[in-house]
């Protein structure tokens, strides 16, 4: 269903001409992009988007010399899409990435997180330690402490996914992809223009489109939160973790805002490399894909000279 | 925002109950559910018997209380149109009077939430029934 409703957008391949590859995981079909040769890279995006994200990244990084992976998460993009809420965890869909990561059986492999991709991809990474050779983080967080001042109030956020008000606003109006992405991107009229349709058919339909109100639901505000204690886990994991560390936020990115998020990635994980700031809001990929392309290669380029010397 | 009543079962001969929202999780906010189940008499009615009430399009509406085991119920809530039996759904109207049952339901949970914000936030999604 999803796969026609993009056809249907217009130059639909010409701004994602990668192959479809799919795996089960946990029972359900995931989709995921795999270009190139080298050490694996992968690319996570969250809410309410897919890989598609990621296509000014992709061609740089392969070009650079990478493998790179990059998977819909389980309910977006090209990935099968669970119809009750039920279905979806924070840790089943850490299980999920798992599942890819030892089908493919992944090595040295280079964990960069957007958005909920962080907390499954870091919650991946932080228990598969020996697969994982480097993260990078954008615009996420990973602490059981509501993530920004903005997630605990009322308007717009949690009126947005209040009982019922969610499935009508998410799911029959599609807001998040209709409404909210543009709102989080610098260049508007380019992201109106070239991508905003694509996410939009991506999420063709009410039932759809669970997983953009679910995924609020699972940010913890208080201590009665149901993922509050893997948050607090993947907090103390990662202030353990040396693992090398690329930090890359938007300058203008107001709801994570750099000064609060960047910075405290920074003091968790005090050798990270950045922060890099880019042009961005939240969705910084939409507005400087090649930039964030090229501070990765940079990155792992430093990394595999620091290996080889 | 146009009034919600609550409505005792209408007549359902010649119709037919038309699933327009599912709602898995009621009590993520437990207020929400404690507002159904103050409205309705849950704790009393339980499963014997759907709520109704009555939107400005002078439509009938089901809420269908659905439970879980191992949580309070409801766990969860459809809301069906009672419609014609043949006849397809009139999309505009059921989206309006949903924005209504919504703006009901929000003003009947009571404060923090308010019916301003659910106004601000369908005005800032551009959501037609928000104006």
């Amino acid at each position: 269903m999803t796969v026609n409703t993009l056809e249907s957008v217009e130059g639909f391949h010409d701004k994602w001409p990668f192959a479809p590859h799919y795996v089960r995981v946990n029972g359900w079909r995931m989709h995921y992009v795999d270009e190139g040769a080298g050490d694996p890279v992968l690319l996570l995006h969250g809410n309410p988007t897919w890989g598609f994200l990621y296509r000014d990244v992709i061609p740089p990084l392969v070009k650079s010399g990478r493998r790179v992976l990059v998977p819909d998460m389980i309910g977006f993009g090209l990935s099968e899409k669970p119809a009750r809420e039920q279905a979806h965890s924070l840790d089943g869909h850490i299980a999920n990435l798992t599942g890819l990561v030892r089908q493919l059986d992944l090595q040295r492999l280079t964990v960069v997180c957007h958005d909920w991709g962080g907390p499954t991809g870091l919650g991946f990474a932080m228990s598969n330690p020996e697969r994982v050779r480097a993260l990078a983080v954008m615009s996420t967080w990973a602490w059981p402490t509501p993530p920004a001042e903005f997630h605990t109030r009322l308007f717009p956020w949690r009126t947005m996914h209040a009982p019922l008000v969610g499935p009508y606003l998410l799911g029959r109006h599609n807001v998040l992809a209709r409404r909210g992405v543009y709102l989080s991107v610098v260049g508007r009229d380019k992201f109106r223009r070239e991508a905003q349709p694509v996410y939009e058919a991506a999420l063709p339909d009410a039932e759809t489109r669970l997983l953009t109100w679910v995924w609020p639901r699972w940010i913890p505000l208080d201590d009665t939160a149901r993922a509050q204690a893997r948050f607090a886990w993947l907090e103390a994991e990662l202030a353990k973790s040396r693992l090398p560390t690329l930090i890359i936020w938007g300058r203008e990115d107001e709801v994570f805002d750099a000064a609060t998020f960047a910075e405290r990635f920074k003091r968790l994980l005090p050798h990270a490399d950045g922060p890099h700031m880019v042009t961005g809001r939240h969705f910084l990929q939409e507005d400087s894909g090649p930039e964030i392309a090229g501070l990765i290669a940079t990155f792992l380029d430093r990394l595999d000279r620091r290996g080889s010397a | 925002m146009a009034d919600v009543t609550v409505i005792a079962r209408p007549a359902t001969e010649g119709t037919r109950q038309a699933l327009v929202l599912t709602e898995d999780r009621i009590g993520h906010y437990p207020e929400f559910r404690a507002f159904f189940v103050r409205t309705f008499d849950l704790d009393r009615v339980g499963l014997s018997e759907a709520g109704f009430v009555r939107a400005p399009s002078g439509m009938a509406y089901a809420l269908v209380f659905v439970g879980r085991s191992g949580e309070p119920f409801p766990s969860g809530v459809e809301v069906y149109a009672i419609v014609d039996a043949l006849e397809p759904l009139d999309d505009a109207v059921v989206d309006k009077d949903l924005w209504a049952i919504l703006g009901w339901m929000i003003g009947g949970v009571g404060a923090p939430w308010s019916v301003e914000d659910l106004q601000a936030t369908g005005r800032l999604y551009r959501i037609p029934a928000a104006g």
